[in-house]
């Protein structure tokens, strides 16, 4: 079984959350090409190491997660709610 | 035909036998073990939403996974802190109206974007309570149940017989008791599911409870 610390929820069975991929800036759309579209929605570097990913809550607080993962270990390093993150790159 | 008939309201949970309450279809059974499973689900379910640390919080009394019994002039309350920026008021059969209204007040003040729906049929509601409730639930969610861990008090929403369920610790007269909350349509399968996990610890469905003296703040 593999354990997300959630920090609203405390550690929980990674059952309970949706994996949402890695994590990234998102293009702007007023400016992006189609093609780069497609790069950011459906192309991924799939990294053996640690890897930034979004993690929706899905049964515990409904909250959006940014997960420091290791893929190969599935070591968490880091877990944080994506509007704290949001709000912190917005500054 | 008649179309005076004053309308029965359902709980997706089937009451056998059946009897009428408040307006609501519940069970007639009273129960004479000590671990018990209730249909709670008439009573009046008012979902709030505000920012998580915002004058809401604040003016509710409550934040997220903690429970508080109030009295906010509609009758008793249950406040549960149900998710960040998400409380769930319980009250008695048929305050709903009156409940949404009392917290519309008293939310009003903050300035804040909230909102207050009443979700009192759109939901289901049980009650496991007695000595094997904690060993009943183990058996279906993953969640550390010790006194340490999640005392009286305590709200959480978690996955329980795989259904995204509200559970909260509300002891009553100091036995061990749960609140289950989840979406009406799983309701019947997670009652059958912890009648089923509760087979070998003797649980008995009984009568509609209701909320309960309880404590005060928690």
């Amino acid at each position: 079984m593999m354990l997300l610390p959630c920090p609203w929820c405390g550690p929980r069975n990674a059952g309970e959350f949706k994996y949402a991929g890695e994590g990234g800036a998102r293009p702007d759309p007023a400016t992006t090409t189609p093609e780069e579209w497609r790069r950011y929605l459906y192309f991924h570097a799939n990294t053996r190491g640690w890897v930034t990913e979004s993690w929706y809550h899905g049964a515990g607080c409904r909250r959006w997660l940014v997960v420091e993962r290791h893929t190969l270990t599935h070591e968490v390093r880091e877990v944080r709610d994506a509007v704290q993150v949001a709000r912190e790159g917005a500054r | 035909m008649s179309d005076t008939a004053a309308p029965l309201a359902r709980s997706p949970i089937a009451p056998s036998p059946a009897t009428v309450l408040d307006g609501w279809e519940v069970s007639a059974r009273a129960a004479t073990g000590a671990s018990t499973l209730s249909d709670e689900t008439p009573l009046a379910k008012v979902l709030v939403r505000a920012p998580f640390d915002g004058a809401g919080r604040e003016a509710l009394g409550v934040g997220f996974g903690r429970t508080l019994r109030t009295d906010l002039g509609s009758g008793a309350v249950l406040l549960v802190g149900s998710a960040p920026g998400e409380w769930l008021a319980l009250g008695a059969p048929g305050t709903a109206p009156a409940l949404r209204t009392a917290l519309e007040e008293r939310l009003a003040g903050t300035g804040e974007l909230t909102s207050v729906l009443d979700l009192t049929h759109g939901r289901a509601l049980v009650r496991l309570q007695g000595p094997a409730a904690t060993a009943v639930l183990a058996g279906v969610c993953a969640i550390d149940l010790a006194d340490t861990v999640t005392p009286d008090g305590t709200a959480l929403r978690t996955s329980v017989a795989a259904v995204v369920t509200d559970v909260v610790r509300d002891d009553v007269a100091g036995v061990r008791s749960y609140l289950l909350h989840c979406e009406r349509s799983s309701g019947q399968y997670l009652w059958d599911a912890l009648l089923d996990a509760g087979s070998r610890s003797a649980v008995e469905v009984t009568g509609f409870r209701g909320l309960g003296s309880g404590g005060t703040a928690r």
